[in-house]
């Protein structure tokens, strides 16, 4: 497997003016492989959206990013604005949460995949226009012809997200960043966008980080899962492993809230207590401690745990695992 | 409702603590100040002739120098300051007085009766205020009095429009609702209630007021049918300066920079009274 | 609404003290006596009512007749149309200048938020918001005609029979009418671009690998032209106001002229008509305003969805 993506110490500051600047992200690392699919699992305010929009260089002042990305062995931080721009229309591809906000209202949904087509290669508009059309009848807009000569508005919000999943692979991209793409959506909509996702990446290889907070979403498409809290990766590995054997006590709670059919109705549901961590007053030592359920008053408290590696391909950030399994001294996947 | 009281000072201290708020407030003051005691300082008798000095450039004598009859210009720009604010301030009053009567009734009252006034609003916007203005002096003629009852007529329908949309804007939100079912009498709530709360962007409007009339007026007078000589406002003088522009174009230099300050800062003010009231970006 | 606007003009018209008939017919200092008033009186309508007066007035201006000029009895239509020509010349340049100058001085603004070209941009539209129209043409009457005179300061050549002339006559008032039609067109481009910055869609443009100029230009520029109309339509509505002074100080023929003449000599037909005219004016452009909404916003012209 080779690596497209190669994330390394990703830190993402908020500047305030006078006072401290917030840290959302905080020391992230990760890669991700040729046709692998990466999801970025965690609630709001973790710091997902932020790492993506992060890596493809959208984020502008107020923000401070420093750390490295690279993209097929390049530096993306160390391009100028021309050059990031090739490898954001060549190279990447992104969909947004909210599709009705993320399409302009005054182009036709044919022109805005022409421009981004047009964009990354040298091709006629009349070519440009074919290729759309197919396009759109791809990702499953009936009448594609016509419909090209529609505007955003006259689209449903499935719809939408199904032109923007079309404009950002009509360029071919190597990596294919998916920011919340079903959240915005009812759950019948969300399975049929996410299957035409899945047929989408299959057929093309495409490389993808899934973000999202819902699990079961997660869990059905990704290859991989990496669990985000407080701007920090805690758990690392394939997404069969972490989900049938969560090892950090946040994975583990996400884990044990999720609703199924069967549930037992009688009994609560489990919920993590407490609050997520407010960016202008974090925890000390690791982020989790104040709602972990495992914490101890020593480590937890003062020590930051940083990623390290259980087994193959596991890494937890976790000084309770960390000793666990020293003690232990096996692994404990 | 005793966060009203306060609710005013205080506002007046959030202009003032703004750089912009302190300039503008300052250069208003001066403004007032010369012109209310402008004949002690006055460097001269605005009346006086020099004819010594006829036309004579800016010197330490005349500070901006010395018009056809060797009037000090300056003085004369002091003394006309009287004339030019009384004016702004008695047709920004009556602007105000008419278009917020209008603005609330129609909003107060509703139906057919906000339908008739609104569309009288839109009618006379859709006049040039200029043109209005001609007119209506061609017809009543000028003198402050009358002139100060014209402008303040021609500026009440905006003045109407934006009262009526801050009662409805305020009508709208729960602590209206609140009084009327607590047993409010919609009068009483109108003075006592939606007033106080709309009296911030009124007092912004009130200063943009006086702002159009300094404008109006000195048009008005530029044209001949203002304020005429002897009476000296600043928009007369301003004419006479330019009648007499290729003999000495200093002597529209007072009387314009003087407008221009005075619009400025009336503007400025009336901005600055906006933006502290918005709570946002703690500026 | 023009209805209601004639309705307004007639009332605040006949509201005026003084007989129009005995000060116009004075000031021509023709020595007429009483029974000759009366006649003239019964010719025009003036001894009915009010409402007849008003209904005659409305049927005839339908007809195309704006009657006569009390003061030198000639049609008061072809009066106005004698001098039409120089003011919808002046207008029109101005408007066309400052439209162009407000667009280009407001995308470069918003190509560099906050930068010290940003910051003149929004103090220049300011500036104009600010200064009367009347002090403009000073600064450039002096500028261009006293210090370094390169332009006449007064007067009017048709197009037609001198395009040079026409043109250097016309300079200066039009760049004073523009300057003060530009600004307020200018701050509200400026705001609309800057609001427009801040929505999702120029992210999804930027992630497309647009540039931000290029993106201000194609995909901020026409979401921002929408608010940005009706600004247009009022400022012309202005521009109607301020070109009387402006052709005032330039000595142009046009409307603004005769306007003033008419003021002074009490000429109430002329006034009439001339304000209808710049009501009726302003209306159009309005109208052509809303027209302009539902081509440049598609979400307005589709009824449905």
């Amino acid at each position: 497997m080779t690596s497209l993506l190669n994330v390394k110490n990703l830190a993402v500051d908020i500047e305030l003016g006078k006072s401290e600047p917030l840290h959302a992200v905080r020391d992230v690392s990760f890669t991700v492989n040729k046709g692998e699919k990466l999801g970025l699992v965690g609630e709001s305010g973790s710091g997902k959206s932020l790492t993506a929009l992060a890596i493809m260089r959208l984020l502008h002042r107020p923000f401070r990013i420093s750390g490295s990305v690279s993209l097929d062995g390049q530096e993306l931080y160390s391009l100028n604005n021309k050059e990031m721009a090739r490898v954001r229309s060549g190279q990447l591809g992104i969909i947004y949460q909210d599709p009705t906000s993320s399409l302009n209202p005054v182009f036709t949904v044919g022109e805005q995949i022409i421009e981004a087509i047009q964009l990354s290669e040298k091709i006629s508009k009349a070519d440009a226009r074919t290729r759309a059309i197919d396009l759109l009848a791809e990702v499953g807009v009936k009448d594609a012809k016509t419909r090209a000569n529609n505007y955003p508005h006259q689209f449903s919000g499935g719809m939408r997200q199904r032109v923007m999943i079309a404009m950002a692979i009509s360029t071919n991209p190597k990596l294919l960043i998916a920011d919340e793409p079903t959240t915005a959506l009812d759950v019948t909509t969300q399975a049929r966008v996410m299957e035409l996702l899945s047929r989408i990446v299959e057929q093309r290889g495409l490389a993808v980080i899934l973000i999202t907070h819902d699990l079961g979403v997660a869990s059905q498409f990704c290859d991989r899962l990496s669990v985000m809290y407080g701007g920090k990766i805690v758990e690392n590995g394939s997404i069969k492993d972490v989900i049938s054997n969560p090892l950090h006590p946040y994975t583990k709670a996400l884990i044990n809230s999720v609703c199924t059919v069967d549930l037992d109705v009688t009994k609560p549901m489990i919920a993590i207590g407490g609050q997520p961590p407010v960016l202008s007053d974090l925890p000390t030592g690791c982020t989790f401690h104040p709602r972990c359920p495992s914490a101890n008053t020593t480590t937890c408290v003062s020590v930051t745990p940083s990623l390290e590696m259980i087994s193959a391909n596991r890494t937890v950030a976790c000084d309770l695992i960390k000793t666990e399994s020293h003690l232990k001294g096996i692994s404990i996947a | 409702m005793s966060t009203v009281k306060t609710g005013g000072t205080d506002l007046f201290r959030r202009v003032l603590k703004r750089p912009l708020g302190k300039i503008s407030f300052t250069f208003i003051s001066i403004l007032f100040i010369s012109a209310i005691f402008a004949n002690f300082a006055a460097p001269s008798d605005p009346n006086e002739l020099d004819t010594a000095n006829i036309f004579s450039k800016p010197s330490l004598e005349h500070l901006f120098g010395a018009d056809d009859l060797g009037r000090d210009v300056l003085s004369r720009v002091m003394h006309g300051g009287r004339i030019s604010l009384t004016i702004a301030l008695f047709a920004s009053a009556i602007a105000m007085i008419i278009g917020v009567l209008w603005g609330f009734l129609a909003a107060q009252i509703g139906g057919w009766v906000d339908e008739v006034l609104m569309r009288t609003v839109d009618a006379l916007l859709s006049i040039p205020i200029i043109l209005l203005a001609l007119i209506l002096v061609a017809a009543l003629g000028t003198n402050v009095a009358v002139l100060s009852i014209i402008i303040g007529t021609i500026l009440s329908p905006a003045t109407a429009r934006l009262a009526r949309s801050a009662v409805i804007g305020e009508l709208q939100l729960d602590y209206s609702q609140a009084a009327t079912v607590v047993g409010a009498s919609r009068l009483r709530i109108l003075f006592s209630e939606v007033l106080p709360n709309t009296a911030p962007v009124l007092m912004a409007r009130a200063v943009i007021c006086v702002a159009d009339t300094i404008i109006i007026e000195a048009s008005l007078s530029f044209v001949g049918l203002g304020i005429n000589p002897p009476d000296a406002s600043w928009g007369s003088l301003t004419r006479t300066g330019y009648e007499q522009l290729f003999n000495g174009y200093w002597l529209v230099l007072a009387p314009g920079l003087v407008i221009l300050l005075a619009i400025w800062s009336f503007n400025t003010l009336s901005d600055q009274i906006l933006e502290a009231l918005d709570p946002r970006s703690g500026k | 609404m023009l209805f209601s606007v004639s309705l307004l003009i007639f009332v605040v018209l006949r509201l005026l003290p003084g007989d129009p008939v005995s000060i116009s017919i004075g000031a021509g200092h023709r020595g007429i006596g009483a029974e000759e008033l009366d006649q003239y009186r019964t010719e025009s309508g003036l001894n009915r009512s009010y409402s007849v007066q008003y209904w005659l007035w409305i049927t005839k201006i339908l007809q195309g007749d704006f009657g006569v000029s009390y003061f030198s009895g000639e049609n008061v239509l072809s009066m106005i149309g004698g001098n039409l020509m120089p003011t919808v010349e002046l207008t029109f340049s101005a408007l066309i200048v400052a439209v162009i100058f407000a667009f280009t001085l407001a995308i470069i603004g918003a190509t560099w938020p906050r930068s010290f070209a940003d910051r003149m941009v929004t103090a220049i539209a300011s500036l104009g918001m600010a200064i009367p129209t009347f002090i403009t043409a000073i600064i450039l009457l002096l500028t261009f005609g006293i210090w370094f005179p390169i332009l006449p300061t007064r007067g009017y050549v048709p197009f037609t029979e001198d395009p040079v002339e026409n043109l250097r006559l016309i300079a200066m008032p039009t760049m004073t009418l523009a300057f003060a039609a530009m600004a307020p067109i200018l701050r509200m481009l400026r705001s609309s671009l800057g609001e427009a910055a801040t929505s999702p869609w120029t992210r999804t443009a930027e992630g497309k690998g647009l540039l931000w100029p290029k993106i201000v230009r194609k995909h901020i520029f026409p979401n921002a032209l929408i608010p940005t109309l009706t600004v247009i339509g009022i400022t012309f509505g202005r521009m109607l106001g301020g070109v009387v002074l402006i052709e005032f100080i330039f000595a142009w023929p046009g409307i603004g002229t005769l306007m003033i003449d008419a003021i002074f000599k009490r000429d109430y037909m002329i006034l009439q008509a001339a304000i209808l005219f710049a009501a009726f004016a302003t209306i159009i452009v309005n109208f052509l305003v809303d027209i302009a909404y539902g081509i440049v916003d598609p979400r307005l012209s589709f009824k449905n969805k």
